[in-house]
């Protein structure tokens, strides 16, 4: 992997993930304030997969497979929180 | 070969997060939102997880196809909780000749 694109790559998905962190402070209402955590957890798994693959770190794999995870039951518990206030009924 | 492959697949990520970041940015309500996180980005970033695997030792193919599926079997079902969340508490559609057929 060339130097060039790693490191173009790694600002760009910083650039990124500062537009997704405005976009979660100034979201319209709650539904989107979810979606835009969701969307940040997908930029974080880009990077962290971004690492693992510049000098062959599997650890970071497996801290984007921990967030996945994580992102997912978060996602869904405060969705069912949002609809009948019974995340887990 | 392989090195150039890898570049290859993390400009192609790079370039579809960045559409899925746009449209969440851009678009009126959460529904279309819905459309470009849950598919735009998450393409984005199995583009980025499989250029990880493509110079990798077997630890680190595995771990990426792992995420890989996972991300397959969640992204839906996280989409459809969100869009069930807000049709429940009716937040409006703001599409331009958007029609609730529900």
């Amino acid at each position: 992997m060339s130097n060039l694109v790693f490191y173009g790559a790694l600002v760009w998905l910083a650039v990124l993930l500062g537009v997704v962190v405005v976009r979660l402070s100034t979201a319209g209402s709650a539904t989107q304030r979810i979606l835009a955590l969701d969307l940040l957890t997908l930029v974080l798994i880009g990077l962290l997969a971004l690492a693992a693959g510049e000098d062959q770190r599997a650890y970071a794999l497996d801290a984007a497979l921990a967030l996945a995870l994580l992102s997912f039951v978060a996602t869904l518990a405060a969705c069912r929180y949002l609809e009948d206030r019974k995340p887990f009924g | 070969m392989s090195a150039l492959l890898a570049d290859a697949l993390i400009v192609l990520g790079l370039a579809v997060i960045t559409v899925g970041v746009y449209g969440v940015v851009r678009l009126p309500d959460v529904y279309t939102q819905l459309h470009a996180a849950s598919k735009a980005a998450f393409l984005g970033a199995a583009a980025l997880v499989a250029s990880a695997a493509v110079e990798g030792d077997a630890a680190t193919v595995t771990r990426a196809i792992v995420i890989v599926v996972l991300l397959t079997v969640t992204t839906p079902v996280a989409a459809h909780a969100i869009a069930r969340a807000a049709h429940r508490r009716e937040e409006p559609m703001r599409t331009e000749g958007a029609v609730d057929e529900s």
